[in-house]
C-alpha cells in the first residue's frame, strides 16, 4: 500500500517518550492559522519556492510546459494558476530554490526507513509517532504502518487533530500505544474561526477514546491573538475529561517561511513570552491538570 | 557515590581564579601567536623572554643522534622558567614543545629511495609515517611508585646491567633524567623564595606546602594525594615538552589509592581533592580516562575519584580532555553525571565506547582482558599503557587524490565507465598504501637513532630493562596506524557521477571532466546538480553504499599485508583530525562539487548539510552513518555530535543523549565527542569571539576555547550547529 507523506525526523524527540522517529503525512482537513506545517494542508504535492536561494540560472523557465515561472519587476515569481506541480522544474533545479513538498511511498520503504533508527527506540522507549498534516485522513495506510510497527515490537504513536469519524480510531485503536492529541480552542465558533471547523467531533472522539482507555497525551497550543481567549474554556473542558498529561506548546514562527513559499499568506500571530506560559500552566496545574510547559 | 562535592567558597575562589587565569594567559598566547592556534589549549606558559640556544654537532643545524636530542632536552628543561600560580596547589608548567625552538628530526638526506619519494609526492602524503612522536600510552604508574629517583636509579641500574650495550640509550635517557631533576629543582627554588617573599597567611603556607613537596619529589615517590597530583603535574609539563605528548592514563585509577589513603588517615578533604585535580588540569589538558572496568570484565572502575575528577574539570571550565570509557551494562552514574555537567556548560568529556575498540583488538589476536586495559589517552586513540607502541594520529592517507588521479586516466583512456573509474581508484589508493607501509619500514629504521622516546621509554615496560626505545622492541605491542580520510568526499563524488552521468545522464563524463578542470567556474549549475545528491548520511543515498565499499577496501587492503621489511602490521582508522582544510588546499575540485581548495570531509563522517532528501537530518542519521564505516580494528573512527541545548533540555534530556551514545555503541561506533550548547551561543561567539572568551567547545578529537580558533576552524564548528539543528 501506499501513502503520502512530506517529511521524516529522526531523533524527534518531541512527539512522545524516548528517541522517535515522526512521520509526517500529507493532507489535513483544518486550517489552522498559526500551522507550521502548512506544507501539510493539501493531499498532493507542493511546490516550495525560496526567492533567496535562487542563483537566476533560468533553468525553471526554459523547462516548465506551462510558463509557471514568470519574471516580474519584483524577480522571479511562480503564476500558481499555470502551475501543474509536474515536478520538472523542482527536478532540475540545484539551489534547493524550488523544493517539493510531500511524495508517495511505500509502505514497506517507510517501514525500512523508520526501522533505521529502531535501536534507539530500544535503548530511549521510544518509537514512531505518525503527524501530519492528518494523519488520520490516510487511515488505511496508518493502519498498515502501526500493524508493521507493532509486529516489529516498536511503540507506536499517532499525533491528531481527531476531527474525522471514531471509526477509524476503532480501527488503529489496539495498534496505537499513545494518541497525541490537540485541543485547540474549546468553543466551537472559535475553533471554526481559527481552523476551518468547529470541534464537535474531535471532543466527542476525544472522550469516547479516553473512555475506552487510550493513553493519551493532551497538547494544548498556545497562540495569543488566536486561542488564548479561549484558555478558560480548554481547562473546563479537560477538567471534565481528565487526561494523565496536558502539554502546553507555545506558539513559534517557524512555519512563517514555508507558508510564503508555498505562495500562502503571512500569519498574523505573536510569540507568547515565557512568563505568559508558566502562568498560564500554574493556572491549568491550579485547576488540578497535570499540565506542563517545557520552555 | 556520584554527589557533587560542596566546595566552601575559599576553594570555589581558588578555582575560580585558576579559571580567570587560564582566559588571561589564553589572551596572551593569542596575542603571541598571530590571533589563533587551531589546537589544543594545552597548558603552557608564554614567556616573551625565553629564548634557546640548541647544541648541534658542528656545521650542522639539526640534532644528529639520540644522543644529542638528550643533550638538548636536559639544557631545556634546565631553562624552562620556573612557575607557579598562587592559587594553585602545583608548580610547574611548560613553555612550548622543544621542536619550536630547535631541529630535533630525522636527517631528510638519503632517507628514502626516489621511486618512493616521487610516490610520497604525487599522493601529497603528509605526515606519510616517518618522524611520528609520542602517540603512546604511558604507564604512569610506574613513575608514581618509583619517584623520579626511583626511576632514575632504575635507569643507571639497568645502565650498568647492561653495558656495554645500549650506551648510547642510557646516556641520552641519563641526561633527560638530570634535566628533568634540575626542573624539579629550578621549582622548588622558585617557590621556596616565594614562600619567603611572601607575608603570613594562605599563600605563605600554599607556597611552603609546594617547596616542601618539590623538594621531597626530588628524593622520594610521592606518599600523599597532593604530592601524587604534583608528580603527574611534572610528568605533564615533561612529556608536553620532549614533542608533545599528551597520555596520561586511567586518571581515576592512578590516583584513587592516594585519595582512599589520605581520606583515610583525615589528611585530604573531598574538596581539597576537587582543588589539587583541578590545579592538575589548570597545569595541562593531557588525555586520560575515567571508568570502564577491570581486565577479567567484572568490576565497573567508577569511584568517588572518578566524580572527583569530573567535578574539578567542570568547576574549573578550561579546554580538558578527560573521556568517560562507556560499556554494555555499565552502572551508568558516571556517564548521567558527565551528561549533565555537558548540558550545564555546552561541552565536556568525550566517550571511548568499548564494544567498537575492544572487538576490533581482540580481532587482531589480543585477548578480551588486554582490550578492555586499551585505554582513550589521545586525542581519537586508545593504547595500553607502557606496553604497546601504536603511533596513531599522526599518519593519514587523503584518499581524494586516488580518485583524482583516477578520473584523469579514465577520461584519458577513452570511453569511461564507473567501473573503470573504481578500478583506477582502487590501484591508485593500493599504492598510496604499499608507500605507507614502506615508509613505516623507514620510520621504524630510524627514529630511535634521532628520536628517541626520552620521556615515554621511562614510564613503559621494557625499554629501559632492555636498553632498546619503544618503537624498537622497547615494548612488546607495536602496531602502527594509519587514517584513511575523506571517505564523504570520495563517496559523494562517486555516487554523485552515477546518479548524474550514468543513471540520469544529465550530464556527460567530458562535461563532468571539463567542469572539474575549470573548477566550476562558469559551471556553477553543474557544480550544484552534482552537490544536490542524496549524500552520504541520507538512509536512501547511493553515497551511502559507497562509503562503505570505499571504507572497506581501504581496511582490507591496509590489514592484508605488514609493513614489507619490518613485518609490522598497520592498523586502519578513520580520523582526519582537524585539519580539513590543510588536506584539501591543493586538492583540485572533485565530483561531489567540491572547489578546488576547499575542505575535504571530516574522518569518516557525512558532509554538513547532507540531508536533504525525505529524511531531514538527525544526530543519528549521523551516527549510523559513522558505525557503517568503522574500520573495525580496535583504532577510532569518531562521531563529532553538536546537539542544541535548547532541544535536549526540555525534551528527553540527559536520557536521549545516554540512549544516543549507548546505541552508537551497539552499533560498532567508537567514539563520540559531544558540543551541547545553543545555536544562539555559538553565532555570537562566532561573530565576536571576545564575547565569549571562556566558551569551550570539542573541536574535534580535542577540546579548545572557541575564542582561541581560526575562523575557519571557528566556522567547522559552527557549519555543524547550522546544518545539524
Amino acid at each position: 500500500m501506499k501513502g503520502i507523506i512530506f517529511d521524516i525526523q529522526p531523533f524527534s524527540v518531541y512527539d512522545g517518550p524516548g528517541i522517535r522517529t515522526t512521520v509526517f503525512f500529507k493532507g489535513c482537513n483544518l486550517r489552522c492559522r498559526w500551522c507550521h506545517n502548512p506544507e501539510s494542508w493539501l493531499t498532493e504535492p507542493q511546490l516550495r519556492f525560496y526567492p533567496s536561494k535562487c542563483i537566476g540560472c533560468g533553468k525553471c523557465f526554459n523547462i516548465c510546459p506551462n510558463g509557471a515561472h514568470v519574471m516580474t519587476e519584483d524577480g522571479h515569481i511562480i503564476d500558481r494558476s499555470k502551475c501543474t506541480v509536474c515536478e520538472e522544474c523542482a527536478d532540475n533545479c540545484y539551489s534547493d530554490a524550488l523544493l517539493m513538498s510531500g511524495r508517495t511511498i511505500d509502505s514497506e520503504e517507510l517501514f525500512s526507513l523508520i526501522m533505521e533508527d529502531a535501536p534507539y527506540f530500544k535503548n530511549s522507549k521510544g518509537g514512531v509517532t505518525f503527524s501530519g498534516g492528518e494523519c488520520m485522513l490516510q487511515h488505511d495506510f496508518l493502519l498498515e504502518m502501526l500493524k508493521k510497527c507493532k509486529a516489529a515490537n516498536i511503540h507506536t504513536a499517532v499525533d491528531t487533530a481527531g476531527d474525522v469519524p471514531y471509526e477509524w480510531f476503532e480501527k488503529i485503536l489496539p495498534y496505537t500505544d499513545l494518541f497525541l492529541w490537540d485541543v485547540k480552542a474549546a468553543d466551537s465558533e472559535l475553533h471554526k474561526h481559527l481552523t476551518g471547523d468547529g470541534n464537535e467531533t474531535i471532543i466527542e472522539n476525544l472522550k469516547k477514546l479516553t473512555e475506552k482507555g487510550a493513553n493519551m497525551i493532551i497538547r494544548v497550543p498556545c497562540v495569543p491573538g488566536g486561542n488564548m481567549q479561549d484558555m478558560d474554556g480548554i481547562i473546563e473542558l479537560l477538567k471534565d475529561i481528565k487526561p494523565e498529561i496536558v502539554e502546553l506548546l507555545a506558539y513559534h514562527k517557524l512555519g512563517e517561511s514555508k507558508k510564503e513559499a508555498l505562495g500562502f499568506g503571512k500569519t498574523e500571530f505573536t510569540v507568547p513570552s515565557k512568563a505568559e506560559m508558566t502562568a498560564l500552566c500554574d493556572k491549568f496545574v491550579k485547576n488540578g491538570i497535570n499540565a506542563v510547559y517545557k520552555g | 557515590m556520584n554527589k557533587d562535592v560542596l566546595l566552601s567558597a575559599e576553594i570555589q575562589r581558588r578555582i575560580d581564579s585558576m579559571h580567570d587565569e587560564k582566559v588571561k594567559q589564553n589572551k596572551i598566547k593569542l596575542e603571541a601567536y598571530g590571533g589563533f592556534y587551531n589546537t589544543d589549549d594545552h597548558g603552557f606558559i608564554y614567556f616573551p623572554d625565553f629564548k634557546y640556544e640548541p647544541i648541534y654537532a658542528e656545521g650542522k643545524d639539526e640534532t644528529d643522534s639520540g644522543v644529542l636530542a638528550g643533550k638538548n632536552l636536559r639544557k631545556f628543561l634546565s631553562q624552562i622558567p620556573p612557575y607557579c600560580y598562587k592559587d594553585s596547589a602545583l608548580a610547574g608548567c611548560w613553555v612550548g614543545c622543544v621542536r619550536r625552538y630547535m631541529h630535533i628530526r630525522i636527517p631528510k638526506e638519503n632517507l628514502m629511495p626516489p621511486d618512493l619519494e616521487e610516490i610520497n609526492n604525487k599522493y601529497h602524503m603528509r605526515g606519510a609515517g616517518i618522524g611520528g612522536t609520542n602517540h603512546l600510552g604511558p604507564d604512569v604508574k610506574i613513575g608514581l611508585e618509583l619517584g623520579w629517583k626511583g626511576i632514575f636509579d632504575r635507569l643507571l641500574y639497568y645502565k650498568e646491567f647492561n653495558a656495554p650495550a645500549s650506551a648510547e640509550f642510557y646516556e641520552a635517557h641519563e641526561d633527560t633524567m638530570h634535566g628533568i631533576m634540575t626542573y624539579i629543582e629550578n621549582n622548588a627554588k622558585y617557590v621556596r623564595k616565594l614562600y619567603e617573599e611572601e607575608p603570613e597567611g594562605w599563600y605563605k603556607d600554599n607556597y611552603k606546602t609546594i617547596a616542601d613537596i618539590l623538594d621531597k619529589l626530588m628524593v622520594s615517590p610521592p606518599e600523599t594525594f597532593r604530592e601524587a597530583c604534583q608528580f603527574l603535574a611534572i610528568f605533564q609539563s615533561v612529556d608536553r615538552t620532549y614533542f608533545m605528548g599528551g597520555a596520561l592514563g586511567q586518571l581515576d585509577e592512578l590516583l584513587r589509592p592516594y585519595f582512599e589513603r589520605d581520606m583515610k588517615k583525615g589528611i585530604l578533604t573531598e574538596e581539597e581533592a576537587v582543588w589539587m585535580v583541578a590545579s592538575l588540569f589548570y597545569n595541562d589538558t593531557h588525555y586520560s580516562q575515567l571508568g570502564g572496568r577491570t581486565p577479567d570484565g567484572k568490576k565497573s572502575l567508577n569511584s568517588r575519584m572518578s566524580f572527583i575528577i569530573l567535578q574539578a574539570a567542570h568547576t574549573l571550565h578550561i579546554p580538558y580532555n578527560l573521556a568517560i570509557r562507556v560499556y554494555e551494562g555499565q552502572d551508568d552514574s558516571l556517564l548521567d553525571k558527565s551528561l549533565e555537567y555537558i548540558l550545564e556548560k555546552g561541552s565536556g568529556p568525550a566517550f571511548s565506547l568499548s564494544k567498537g575498540i575492544e572487538e576490533g583488538y581482540m580481532k587482531q589476536g589480543h585477548p578480551k582482558e588486554l582490550a578492555r586495559m586499551r585505554a582513550k589517552v589521545g586525542c581519537n586513540w586508545v593504547a595500553l599503557p607502557g606496553i604497546e607502541y601504536p603511533l596513531q594520529d599522526v599518519t593519514r592517507l587523503n584518499l581524494a587524490w586516488p580518485l583524482v588521479y583516477a578520473i584523469d586516466e579514465v577520461m584519458e583512456a577513452g570511453e569511461p565507465t564507473l567501473e573503470k573509474l573504481w578500478d583506477r581508484y582502487a590501484y591508485h589508493t593500493e599504492v598510496m598504501i604499499d608507500a605507507i607501509k614502506r615508509n613505516y619500514d623507514i620510520h621504524l629504521n630510524k627514529i630511535s637513532d634521532y628520536i628517541p622516546e626520552l620521556v615515554l621509554n621511562l614510564f613503559c615496560h621494557g625499554p629501559i630493562e632492555r636498553g632498546l626505545n619503544c618503537a624498537s622492541g622497547g615494548v612488546d605491542i607495536i602496531n602502527l596506524n594509519c587514517d584513511g580520510i575523506a571517505i564523504a568526499t570520495v563517496a559523494d563524488s562517486f555516487a554523485a557521477i552515477e546518479q548524474r552521468v550514468v543513471k540520469e545522464k544529465k550530464l556527460t563524463w567530458e562535461e563532468l571532466y571539463e567542469a572539474l578542470k575549470c573548477d566550476f567556474e562558469g559551471k556553477e549549475d553543474i557544480r550544484l546538480m552534482l552537490k544536490s545528491i542524496p549524500r552520504f548520511g541520507s538512509p536512501e543515498s547511493l553515497a551511502k553504499k559507497w562509503a562503505k565499499k570505499i571504507s572497506e577496501h581501504y581496511v582490507e587492503k591496509m590489514v592484508e599485508s605488514p609493513t614489507p621489511e619490518n613485518r609490522i602490521k598497520v592498523i586502519p582508522g578513520h580520523f582526519s583530525h582537524g585539519g580539513i582544510l590543510a588536506w584539501g588546499k591543493n586538492l583540485p575540485a572533485t565530483p561531489n562539487g567540491r572547489k578546488m581548495g576547499d575542505a575535504i570531509s571530516h574522518s569518516s563522517e557525512p558532509d554538513p548539510g547532507f540531508a536533504k532528501g525525505l529524511t531531514s537530518f538527525s544526530p543519528t542519521l549521523k551516527a549510523n552513518a559513522v558505525a557503517l564505516t568503522q574500520p573495525g580494528w580496535g583504532n577510532s573512527a569518531p562521531l563529532h555530535l553538536d546537539i542544541d541545548s535548547d532541544m535536549v533540555i526540555k525534551n528527553g534530556g540527559i536520557d536521549c543523549l545516554k540512549a544516543l551514545i549507548m546505541t552508537h555503541n551497539e552499533m560498532g561506533g567508537t567514539l563520540i565527542n559531544l558540543n551541547c550548547i545553543t545555536k544562539e551561543q555559538i553565532m555570537r561567539a562566532h561573530a565576536d569571539p571576545e564575547s565569549e572568551p571562556d566558551l569551550v567547545v570539542r573541536v574535534t578529537g580535542y577540546s579548545a576555547f572557541f575564542a582561541s580558533l581560526s575562523k575557519e576552524y571557528r566556522q567547522q564548528v559552527v557549519d555543524r550547529y547550522l546544518t545539524n539543528n
